[in-house]
């Protein structure tokens, strides 16, 4: 009889963060909450995704996206923020990488920016509060969508 | 003001409390606030202004907000540190957001300020051209009141 360990682990799923070579994904994580970052962080490191860093406003983001491009997979990015809002920062992202992947983070109360957001070249957002599943489902998409 | 406004907010309150908080979640009696109320001790305000002006306070005492706090988070807070702030304003935006979207829904067009929370021992709010609707909520984590005042333009 033959121990499990020898069969391949059909059932041990591939952690959602890791590319199909095994390395992880990138994340820049930009929102100016704290709450909302450590949430995300969170939910992304469980996979093993990488967090390479966060922001918390849209000029710091789109600082970000530039200093660790092309080293960045992807973005979430909130809408309401100080300094420049995330609609702003998305559309500077946009103009300098017209491949990034953006996924905005909305509260409900904001369809109008989220439909502008996507006009503008946003990947897909996700409502919150934020649950693990919805979000790991989201992300998930954007990045096997090539 | 109308009763009908208030609705929108209790509800989204008691949805989100229990997809972020408890499941268990009771709704107690509305009643009229008057014009000079003491707060509990926490309280997060967001201010309306459009069609129709004035304010949404959520209202609950230390101990209360730092158990919610720390079942949002996973993880016990014991002060109002950056991330207990941060926390409970994000439950205010999330409560406030959906209720506007109801409230959209109905035809009312407004948009919200950004939460604002204060703490002290004796908080008092005062107002008196704006009459204010009291709902109480229950949780295991304790008492929470959703204030709604708000008036037609
Ligand atoms: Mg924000």
């Amino acid at each position: 009889m033959k121990a499990s360990s020898d069969f391949p682990s059909i059932n041990a799923k591939e952690a959602d963060g890791l590319k199909p070579e095994g390395t992880p994904y990138k994340i820049l994580i930009v929102d100016d909450s704290i709450f909302v970052k450590k949430q995300l962080s969170q939910i992304l490191q469980s996979e093993q995704f990488d967090i390479i860093e966060t922001a918390g406003d849209g000029e710091e983001a789109v600082e970000k996206y530039k200093e660790f491009y092309p080293n960045v997979d992807l973005v979430t990015m909130d809408i309401t923020m100080p300094k420049m809002d995330g609609i702003t920062a998305l559309e500077k992202i946009m103009e300098f990488d017209k491949n990034a992947k953006v996924i905005m983070i909305s509260a409900l109360g904001k369809q109008e920016l989220v439909k502008k957001s996507l006009l503008l070249g946003a990947k897909n957002y996700i409502v919150k509060p934020l649950d693990r599943k919805k979000v790991l489902e989201r992300i998930v998409m954007v990045l096997k969508r090539t | 003001m109308r009763v009908e406004y208030i609705n929108p907010f209790v509800e989204s309150a008691v949805q989100i409390l229990k997809e972020t908080v408890s499941e268990d979640v009771k709704r107690g009696q509305l009643s009229l606030r008057s014009s000079i109320a003491s707060m509990l001790g926490v309280v997060v305000i967001v201010g309306l202004a459009g069609q129709v002006s004035g304010r949404v306070i959520i209202d609950m005492d230390r101990q209360t907000a730092l158990n919610i706090a720390s079942r949002m988070n996973n993880e016990k807070l014991t002060e109002f540190d950056e991330l207990t702030c941060a926390t409970l304003t994000e439950l205010a935006n999330m409560i406030t957001g959906k209720s506007v979207t109801k409230l959209h829904e109905l035809g009312f067009q407004f948009d919200l300020t950004p939460p604002a929370l204060l703490t002290g021992e004796k908080l008092q709010i005062s107002d008196s051209k704006v009459e204010t609707l009291v709902v109480p909520l229950e949780l295991p984590e304790g008492k929470i009141e959703i204030n709604v005042g708000i008036k037609e333009n």
